[in-house]
């Protein structure tokens, strides 16, 4: 992750790119309008793709005509040895236009197939990224809301729906359209009658396919949430193998699986079927083509109304009619594949986090001197009725360290994420520097902000990516000294590939405490003026801890840090310490005034020494 | 095996896909009867549809120049009938083929998805588990078609082709070499295109994945990518995966797309082959003009199968990169699996021996050396020791997540490696570091630990563990709605949620790794007396940096250097002034002079 070369050059690219995104941002409901606006800059090779299409159709009813005419001329017909003996020079002209064109046709056909692909790639790439920096750019609402399987299935197989769309759907009916235009119009020059006949079949045919397209709608959205959720029972599996395996719970996983892959394979047999169940009208309806027109062709020739020679052309063409038909079917089944992927996609494309950076944000350059504030703040998630916070109200001013400490879910986590605006309060201020954070860039606010959570996830990379995470500009030595001050650099350099030893996802394979030391050093590593762990130190052992807080107070940077503990040793030296009960700051002051006072906080050294 | 991440892409040491093949022939085999009911419909079907130009000749040839308007209505009637034959047999076919094809990814995902839950943490350690996600998946919707459809075709071709060449070489010998002669630069060309066109999508497979293992971590790791500010880089990196994916793709499609072309342009130059031969022949007066038109008709005939055949070839090409990514993890050897002879273990009373365990995560790096220690019935022990010394290690040996270099642990006597996994793991209770939460409800997630736990004892494991006030006082209580990477929940919060999922699962053994670590002291004051009264009895283990857990404990074991340093009960050791002495006065001292 780290060291991957944020050319200038490219990162310009980038905003760009999301500056045309953003214009394209014309908020539309309509799927195919949001394709246009993100096919921008390929519209014109499309357009050259679709001339290909109407001239390599164009190709394939022509070259037969060569053919044809050698055969008949030179081979079958009866001055053939005639024609043979003495227009050698037509024959291979004949001869030449057969394989010219052909390969020419082929050559086309080639070209188009990579232009259309090239074109639903660059769509692809682009709606891709677009909607994976719009994933991470999200709030903690967006994620309380989505499900990973979920998400993962619209960046990877809704998307794919939507290449598919632009690559094949948009080509097979500009086919089918070119084909039975081209056809129609030859036949209706050629002979009306006879050709009015045979486009008779043409509103059964809409009937029917508006009818599947109805019926196959709802279809498709069934199929497309049943993936959803067969992806998230799946991903679900994987990232808890763990527990699934302490609990020997592998037969009812396999079970719960099973009813996910029953359920999507049982649904898209539904959705075979829904098609099946029209198919042999439509099918009928292509075949009815060459009985129209053996029988009223006959009767016409019968009557004389027609020449064997406008006979045989048309009947040379009715594929050319009959293969569109056939693929009306195959094609709507696509499109409302797209319709209901582009939906998914769509809602993501435009989802809007409510924490967003200020109009007019402040001007900030450098960094926070640290002062801390918080007036009066409340909050409460949005889904439930209970306050998190009740008129919280503390200093942290530059440089000092303050120890929050309080029973399971008394909201020290959700206090500390009102800094960096994982969360606004509902009521009430958080200031940096005098300044409310939601006055900063989120980008200047969280740049000032080294945060440790508690749930330590590191990225499957080496140690030291996984260090140099919020900085991948700085050195080796620079992310040794960050180790150093996390305690972490003798654990890691005992290991035989050191900080280049990679961690699995989650950073499996190290202990929870080697595991919170490498989360400890990546915060570090960022210098920031405002320092936040959350219960960081909680599986290191004592030494190891007494180790870090030493560092903690040595750091070459200055530095407010705002710390959650449970263990009396870390919180001793604060300046300050806030004792928290049921959302509320129940108590404050030093270790000494603390102990004096006799409260929560005496009680909790006594638990913990044993005295 | 050094650890994939979503840099790297993935080895592949398969060097022939026949392999493959017949392995994809065992999902296909439980569906012989309907496959065969398939192709001879199919065979019926092309057979009506081929008796029509026939009907359309003879109506041309005799009822029309007559005038026999009888004939040509009796012909028509006639074509309606094969016509619609024809159809019918078709949606028959297709309505047989969707359910075997569906009915093999279903299969071959559930193979996968079983085989999965038996891979050792080993195997989910050692790669991003986006890349395990998109087998499952994405993967084996890819490889359907090929193989029911796919083979049908195959056959019907072949079929087909054969047909046509012995027709073809009855008609005339000769000119049937000239058609045949385009064959060997048809597999000329398919063999070059072959081995170039299986890398290319290879490529793409692999690329897919990394980008798919990226954005999985990403996802889960949201809050960190904002906390750090680093959305530029990520997308930066994701732009790089994202492009690797679009060339690779451009790449494998410039192959498989001029497979068609190639074919076609073969096929046409055979056809001007005929008649330039036809040409000279025909100078020479040996060959009737009937011969010409009847090859040169076989001739675009014969190249029709061969297009369709190139078609399939060219799909098995493409998918075969699928399905080789599938094979390898159902292949994936099960480390730690059952004896073949494996018995039950009976229900645990609570000794536990460990004899002279030694093991190594990585070979050569030993994490433990020649450890042994019994614990009797009902006795707590307490491991202690700095963080990495192994005290993690001992207790996921216990329950076998990983098979010893040597030694043996025994369970009532018992070797844990000779029973079932099943049987030895459902009767421990493993609380782990990482509590990992479903997505589901509340009573869901502690259901976990028992499947048929009715909500009273749900409400009775949560109070043991102090879980029962905050879950009742949130807006749904038990019913709210939690998800995988919520953060509704704080940490501790889902300590106590997953240690109420441990204690419903009624565990003979109950092993806390850092269970309470997240949990305020307070709180866990509360807990341990619930807890007390629940493992009187049990044999449990307990892994803990905070000394309030530890004290009560009945054993003591200090771990580091890969052994047990010191052992005994608190007073023992604290009398021994050894290293938990010295842990132990570090933590007093630590606290500094207690006033009040």
């Amino acid at each position: 992750m780290k060291k991957t070369g944020t050319s200038d050059g490219v990162s310009i690219m980038s905003e760009k790119e999301r500056k045309r995104a953003a214009r394209s941002v014309k908020k539309t409901d309509n799927n195919l309008v949001w394709l246009w606006h993100n096919m921008e800059g390929f519209r014109g090779i499309y357009f050259l793709a679709i001339l290909g299409t109407l001239l390599y159709n164009a190709l394939q009813l022509v070259v037969p005509y060569f053919s044809a005419q050698l055969v008949d001329r030179f081979l079958a017909g009866s001055d053939a040895a005639y024609n043979l003996t003495n227009h050698r020079d037509q024959f291979f002209l004949l001869l030449e236009l057969m394989v010219g064109l052909t390969i020419f046709r082929v050559i086309i056909v080639y070209l188009d197939c990579v232009a259309y692909e090239r074109v639903s790639q660059g769509v692809l790439y682009r709606v891709r990224n677009f909607l994976f920096d719009k994933i991470q750019r999200q709030d903690m609402k967006f994620y309380n809301t989505f499900r990973t399987g979920d998400l993962m299935t619209r960046v990877t197989g809704d998307l794919d729906a939507v290449r598919h769309m632009i690559a094949w759907v948009v080509r097979m009916v500009v086919e089918a359209c070119a084909l039975l235009l081209a056809t129609g119009t030859y036949f209706f020059l050629m002979n009306w009658k006879l050709a009015l006949c045979l486009l008779a079949v043409a509103p059964v045919l809409f009937v029917l396919i508006y009818r599947f397209k109805v019926q196959v709608k709802p279809m498709h959205q069934l199929l497309r949430e049943k993936l959803a959720g067969m992806n998230t029972i799946a991903q679900e599996n994987i990232s808890g193998n763990r527990v699934v395996k302490a609990f020997a719970r592998e037969d009812y996983e396999i079970e719960r699986f099973d009813v996910g892959n029953r359920d999507y394979r049982d649904t898209n047999i539904k959705t075979a079927y829904t098609w099946l169940a029209y198919y042999p009208y439509i099918e009928s309806l292509a075949n009815l083509l060459p009985v129209i027109q053996l029988l009223a062709g006959g009767l016409f020739l019968i009557a004389g109304d027609l020449t064997m020679g406008e006979y045989v052309a048309f009947s040379g063409l009715t594929w050319a009619i009959a293969n569109p038909m056939r693929q009306l079917g195959n094609i709507m089944n696509e499109f409302q594949r797209f319709s209901a992927a582009s939906r998914k996609v769509m809602e993501i494309y435009y989802a809007e986090p409510d924490i967003v950076d200020p109009e007019n944000p402040l001007e900030h350059t450098g960094r926070f001197d640290g002062l801390i504030e918080f007036r009066d703040v409340s909050f409460s998630y949005e889904d439930s009725n209970l306050p998190v916070l009740k008129h919280i109200t503390f200093t942290a001013k530059p440089g000092e360290t303050v120890a929050i400490m309080g029973e399971t879910g008394c909201g020290k986590t959700s206090l500390i994420h009102l800094i960096p605006r994982f969360y606004e309060p509902t009521e009430g201020e958080v200031l940096i520097d005098g300044h409310n954070v939601n006055e900063y860039t989120l980008k200047d606010l969280r740049g000032g902000i080294g945060l440790a959570t508690q749930d330590v996830l590191l990225y499957s990379d080496s140690i030291d990516g996984n260090i140099a995470y919020g900085d991948s500009h700085i050195s080796r030595e620079e992310v040794v000294k960050f180790a150093r001050y996390s305690a972490a650099d003798e654990f890691i350099a005992k290991m035989p590939e050191g900080y280049d030893t990679i961690v699995g996802e989650r950073g499996v394979g190290l202990s929870g405490g080697q595991k919170q030391r490498i989360s400890l050093a990546r915060a570090l590593a960022v210098k920031p003026s405002i320092l936040i762990l959350d219960d960081t130190t909680s599986a290191v052992d004592l030494e190891t801890e007494k180790e870090i807080q030493h560092s903690l107070r040595e750091l070459s940077f200055p530095c407010t840090k705002l710390i959650i503990a449970q263990r009396i040793s870390t919180t001793k030296t604060a300046d300050q310490i806030l004792i928290m009960q049921h959302g509320e700051i129940t108590e404050r002051g030093t270790h000494e005034e603390l102990i004096k006072k006799g409260g929560y906080y005496a009680e909790l050294v006594k638990l913990q020494t044993g005295m | 095996m050094a650890r994939n991440t979503y840099k790297e892409d993935e080895r592949l040491d398969e060097p022939f896909q026949l392999k493959h093949l017949l392995r994809a022939s065992g999902y296909i085999k439980a569906y012989t009867k309907q496959m065969t009911a398939a192709l001879i419909l199919s065979a019926f079907g092309g057979a009506a549809a081929l008796v029509s130009p026939m009907l359309i000749q003879h109506a041309l040839d005799d009822a029309i120049p007559a005038k026999n308007t009888v004939l040509l209505f009796q012909l028509v009637g006639a074509l309606v009938f094969f016509y619609a034959l024809s159809v019918i047999l078709t949606t028959v076919r297709s309505r047989i083929m969707v359910k075997v094809s569906q009915n093999i990814i279903y299969n071959i995902r559930k193979d996968l998805f079983a085989h999965l839950q038996k891979l050792p943490f080993q195997y989910y350690d050692d790669r991003p588990h986006g890349k395990i996600l998109i087998r499952v998946v994405n993967y084996v919707n890819s490889v359907s078609d090929m193989l029911s459809n796919g083979l049908i075709n195959l056959i019907l071709e072949i079929l087909n082709l054969v047909f046509i060449v012995i027709f073809m070489f009855l008609v005339d010998v000769k000119l049937s070499l000239v058609v045949l002669a385009g064959v060997p630069v048809l597999m000329a060309f398919m063999f070059w295109i072959k081995n170039r066109q299986r890398k290319a999508w290879q490529q793409v497979s692999n690329k897919n994945s990394n980008l798919n293992a990226y954005l999985q971590e990403n996802i889960v790791g949201a809050r960190i990518t904002q906390i750090f500010a680093r959305e530029d880089e990520n997308a930066e990196i994701f732009r790089g995966l994202s492009d690797d994916c679009r060339r690779t793709w451009m790449r494998a499609i410039r192959y498989s797309t001029s497979v068609w072309p190639g074919i076609d342009t073969i096929s046409v130059l055979v056809r001007a082959a005929i008649y330039l031969c036809a040409l000279l022949l025909f100078g020479n007066g040996n060959t009737s003009l009937g011969v010409i038109l009847a090859i040169s008709s076989y001739a675009s005939r014969f190249w029709q199968p061969i297009m369709n055949l190139g078609n399939i070839f060219n799909n098995f090409l493409n998918n075969m990169a699928y399905l080789e990514r599938i094979f390898e993890t159902i292949d994936e050897p099960v480390t730690v699996d059952d004896l073949p002879d494996a018995g039950e273990l009976p229900p645990i009373t609570g000794r536990v021996d460990f004899e002279n365990v030694s093991f190594s995560y990585e070979k050569g790096k030993e994490v433990l050396h020649g450890v042994s220690f019994t614990v009797n019935p009902g006795e707590s022990v307490a491991l202690v020791g700095p963080t990495g010394a192994g005290k993690s290690t001992i207790v996921s040996l216990l329950s076998r997540f990983y098979n010893l270099d040597s030694g043996r642990i025994l369970i009532d006597g018992t070797d844990i490696s000779k029973v079932t996994l099943h049987s030895l793991r459902s009767q421990m209770g493993i609380m782990l570091q990482d509590s990992f939460i479903f997505s589901g409800t509340i009573e869901d997630n502690i259901r976990y630990g028992k499947l048929d736990a009715t909500l009273d004892e749900i409400r009775k494991a949560s109070r043991t563990v102090c879980a029962d006030e905050f879950i009742s006082a949130m807006k749904d209580g038990y019913a709210s709605e939690v998800k995988e990477r919520g953060s509704l929940l704080s940490q501790g919060q889902k300590q106590l949620i997953s240690f109420a999922r441990t204690l419903l699962s009624d565990p003979a053994i109950l092993v806390l790794d850092e269970a309470t670590s997240s949990i305020d002291v307070q709180t866990e004051k509360a807990l341990q007396q619930g807890l007390n009264a629940m493992l009187k009895g049990r044999t449990s283990f307990v892994i803990a940096h905070r000394l309030s857990t530890i004290v009560g404990c009945d054993k003591i074991m200090y771990i580091d250097h890969g052994g047990i340093v010191e052992a005994g009960t608190h007073e023992e050791l604290m009398a021994k002034k050894g290293a938990y002495y010295q842990l132990y006065t570090a933590q007093i001292e630590d606290v500094g002079p207690m006033t009040a």
